[in-house]
């Protein structure tokens, strides 16, 4: 292919033209998809869990499983881009878990979802967590029916991150700070950190947690009861 | 983001949209609100790529029209531009109600006339 000998914009249209002013929206398959999703699991929460890559997700998803398995029904689809090693290490605690395999994608799409939820068994599930593939970027353009956006963002990451992919942080009712063991040892602020959050973002809550010594974990299992709770009653009164 | 298969996208919903007159399709014009995560040259690019495997696109136009950020101060009651993601209007009162920056969309499409 040769590059055209006239740039496009200085060719002139032979004939007269006929405008039409419209709004088609790109995104709009991926939107249908997810309101479909949407009334599928009216009687589940289902969290979108968005980070970098390595911000400890899994563990936290493996944390809660085990902290959780008696007050709640809980199962968690997780995307990766190769390998099923997430969905094995989650299932090693019990949790009912299915991976997605997404070939090289760097994030899920709503029909992904979609097409998963005739692979696992949610019967009387009460929370889902979808584990989003590690990136802050993409997956902030993609609804995918759920009731809450959550970030993680790992103290090993650096405090700069709502700042430098604000959509992400925008999108999320919650951020959680995860790693805060190793708070002592690395130059994070997590003032600071809210601070950049909250002016991306006015209302976004902030959480600080270790996964591994277990600070902050009672704080993220009652929110997460409190917010299932609070799905339960709004269908109780519809 | 997503620039190659966004511009696939365009032609795919032109078609579905103008079936009779998606052939005298001249110019096209995408809206990408800052939140949205587009470049401008990256469309282009994609759609010179796309170009190369249908050339009949070749004589359409691709316009990419990029929209600030606003958003809405309920006290002052007035729209603000939201300047380095900084959701705080100049009163002082953080917002989150964006009123402009997430679109994404074909907003204008020009045909010659038969």
């Amino acid at each position: 292919m040769s590059t055209p000998s006239i740039p496009k914009s200085n060719r002139m249209p032979v004939g007269s033209v006929q405008c039409d002013n419209t709004t088609l929206n790109l995104l709009k398959a991926n939107d249908f998809v997810a309101k479909a999703i949407r009334e599928k699991l009216s009687d589940v929460l289902v969290i979108n869990v968005c980070s970098s890559p390595g911000s400890g997700k899994t563990t936290l998803m493996q944390e809660t499983g085990k902290r959780l398995s008696d007050k709640l029904n809980l199962a968690v689809l997780v995307g990766d881009p190769e390998t099923d090693r997430d969905a094995v290490r989650m299932k090693e605690v019990g949790i009912n878990a299915l991976q997605i395999v997404t070939g090289g994608m760097c994030h899920i799409e709503a029909q992904m979802i979609l097409q998963a939820l005739d692979h696992i068994d949610l019967a009387g599930v009460d929370l889902l967590f979808i584990e989003n593939v590690g990136n802050l970027v993409c997956p902030a353009a993609f609804d995918l029916g759920e009731d809450i956006r959550v970030t993680v963002l790992a103290a090993t990451e650096g405090d700069d991150k709502p700042k430098k992919y604000p959509r992400m942080f925008l999108t999320s009712e919650l951020m959680v700070i995860s790693k805060a063991d190793l708070l002592p040892y690395v130059p994070f602020s997590v003032e600071a950190v809210t601070q950049d959050a909250r002016e991306v973002n006015p209302t976004i809550e902030v959480m600080t947690i270790s996964s591994l010594k277990g600070e902050g974990l009672d704080e993220w299992c009652n929110w997460l009861l409190e917010k299932v709770a609070e799905k339960k009653a709004r269908l109780a009164t519809t | 983001m997503h620039e190659a298969s966004i511009v696939r996208n365009v032609f795919e919903m032109l078609q579905e949209a103008y079936p009779d007159k998606y052939k005298r399709i001249i110019k096209v014009q995408i809206e990408a609100g800052l939140l949205s995560n587009i470049q401008p040259i990256l469309i282009q690019n994609a759609f010179e790529a796309l170009i190369v495997e249908e050339p009949t696109l070749a004589s359409i136009e691709l316009e990419v029209l990029l929209l600030p950020i606003m958003a809405h101060c309920h006290t002052c009651d007035k729209d603000f531009e939201v300047k380095r993601h900084k959701f705080v209007c100049e009163c002082g009162t953080p917002s989150r109600n964006i009123v402009q920056g997430e679109e994404l969309q074909i907003s204008r499409v020009e045909f010659l006339e038969n």
